[in-house]
């Protein structure tokens, strides 16, 4: 009697430790380990495309965006930035931010995935709390992403994030190149993040942009190498730009600090403000 | 004998999910989750980003600089009277860094195991205080956020953490200033801060971050409690801010000037002089 006592006493508190664990709400077994730093692999630039080279991304433009590409290509070879927005310090924004031109880290939370990107304090949040779409969004650089966590090999452990990204902000482009992304800034952006099967080590985000520059959804895969003891970097940009826009001209800083022409013949700024006796 | 098999069936049945789930245990650290936004005292002279909340901006501060760095702080006020920069580099998108950044917009706290990040947003960067039991590296790379090694206490004895206590260390990236005034950090980039971030004990929805700051333009170690009161919506709406994004300040040497409505240049001070156009062509004025 005394043992069976015992017993029941045992097993209603193995009970109530069990209790108590199953209310730590936030199984992390259940999600890939995403944990680290992810960087660009080496040798890979900062294209939109990682497969081809920068000059020969055959980005899906429309007639009216290639053209404005090609210009801009014109601008960019003659000293410009063309169609490249980001030389004032305006962050990369979406879908450019997953170039990942500094190292990101992922953060996975019961209801958001955090991805944080060393370069102009790039932040983005995905949902993954079942929340609808904002019914009165305020556009930004970023974005506003709800993922969704699969479970694609049934084994009971989620391997991929399905994010959609909506209401940008612009200008943005593609890459530094200048690949223009529509001016109405309705991109919307698809991803499906995952590990590699064969390597745990290997990120891929399939990233497929919906615009109104382009002919047809652009698909790209890109890919990131986790990095063991990693060194994370404050990468600030204002601090060593060297690009300034004065009017409609970008002109440069010299070594010495003072204004120079980016371009050939370049004219210098009107200075129609200052005392011209000062001169 | 049922009873035996009964228990060892529940310990089996317990054992996987007491092990796996153990990775990181979110009930033995404070509720940190939402947005918080620092609480100023209202009606105070002078901008809300400060580092004192209840007192104004400024000389308000009271900071107990030293002589040198007295005259530094006026020195920048006199400046940005007629139209300078002063001490304040920040006006020109360049990050705030410590302490500054705790000193302004949202913030959202993610603790893990290893690390807490406070995700600070605008031009700083992000901060990450380590509490994975590491050293202090033998070198650290400047950054205006500095390097922050945490240990997290059961100052209560309940089982649950109750604080954070952080250090971060330098070197620092400079010039680094408490406010707009241009309230100065020594130039030699040597600032500790010491920090406790504990929730209050009677308002759980308010959060302290009690600093202290060594510096060497200071007479003695200043100490602020910063608080933040966090946002009763479960799902706030995060803003997205880049200095950089409608800046009208531009600095051409060692002179600040603005841009005009139209995008041009225009003096920020009286009689200021245009500034050196040296190395453009006479022919393409």
């Amino acid at each position: 009697m005394r043992d069976q006592a015992s017993m029941l006493k045992m097993t209603l508190a193995a009970l109530v430790v069990l209790a108590n664990t199953a209310s730590w709400s936030f199984d992390e077994t259940k999600y890939p380990d995403w944990s680290g730093q992810w960087r660009r692999p080496a040798r890979i630039g900062n294209q939109w495309d990682t497969s081809k080279p920068v000059s020969k991304q055959e980005a899906p433009l429309t007639a009216e965006y290639q053209a404005i590409f090609e210009a801009n290509r014109a601008d960019q070879a003659a000293g410009g930035q063309g169609t490249d927005p980001t030389y004032t310090c305006i962050p990369d924004g979406m879908p450019r931010a997953m170039n990942v031109i500094f190292p990101m880290e992922i953060i996975i939370q019961p209801s958001v995935t955090h991805v944080i990107i060393e370069y102009l304090s790039m932040l983005r949040r995905i949902y993954t709390d079942g929340r609808p779409w904002p019914a009165d969004p305020t556009p930004s650089f970023m974005g506003y992403s709800i993922g969704k966590w699969i479970d694609e090999d049934g084994d009971g452990r989620y391997d991929l994030l399905e994010v959609e990204t909506r209401d940008l902000k612009g200008p943005r482009a593609f890459d530094a190149s200048g690949i223009p992304l529509h001016a109405d800034n309705q991109t919307i952006v698809k991803e499906r993040i995952y590990l590699d099967k064969a390597n745990a080590n290997v990120l891929h985000d399939e990233v497929t942009t919906i615009d109104h520059a382009l002919t047809r959804p652009w698909t790209v895969l890109k890919s990131y190498d986790r990095v063991p003891n990693p060194i994370w970097i404050e990468a600030i940009c204002a601090e060593s730009n060297q690009l300034v826009r004065i009017g409609s001209e970008i002109y440069m800083f010299s070594a010495d600090g003072r204004l120079m022409p980016a371009k050939k013949n370049q004219p210098p700024p009107d200075l129609k403000y200052f005392n011209q006796s000062r001169k | 004998m049922s009873y035996r098999s009964s228990f060892i069936s529940i310990l089996l049945m317990m054992l996987p999910v007491a092990s796996t789930a153990m990775a990181h245990d979110a009930s033995k650290y404070p509720d940190l989750k939402g947005q918080w936004t620092i609480i100023i005292t209202p009606g105070l002279e002078g901008q809300a980003v400060k580092f004192d909340p209840t007192k104004p901006w400024g000389r308000g501060q009271e900071a107990p600089l030293t002589a040198e760095y007295r005259q530094v702080h006026e020195d920048s006020m006199a400046d940005q009277a007629k139209g300078g920069l002063g001490n304040y580099p920040t006006a020109t998108c360049h990050a705030g860094g410590m302490p500054r950044m705790m000193s302004i917009g949202e913030y959202e706290y993610i603790v893990e195991s290893d690390t807490t990040y406070i995700l600070v947003g605008g031009e700083d960067h992000y901060r990450r205080i380590f509490t994975d039991g590491r050293p202090w590296p033998a070198e650290i790379e400047p950054t205006y956020a500095g390097y922050s090694i945490g240990k997290w206490l059961d100052e209560d004895g309940t089982g649950r953490f109750s604080v954070l206590e952080v250090e971060t260390r330098g070197p620092f990236k400079g010039p680094r200033a408490y406010d707009a005034t241009g309230l100065p950090l020594h130039f030699d980039n040597q600032s500790i801060f010491k920090e406790r971030f504990y929730l209050d004990k009677t308002e759980p929805n308010i959060l302290h971050d009690m600093i202290t700051v060594i510096d060497h333009a200071l007479t003695r170690p200043w100490t602020v409690d910063k608080t933040y009161r966090r946002n009763p919506n479960p799902r706030p709406n995060w803003r997205e801010f880049y200095c950089v994004d409608g800046n009208v300040h531009i600095v051409i040497g060692k002179e600040n000037y603005y841009l005009s409505a139209e995008g041009l240049l225009m003096p920020a001070k009286k009689d200021q002089a245009p500034p050196d156009l040296r190395y453009f062509k006479k022919s393409s004025k």
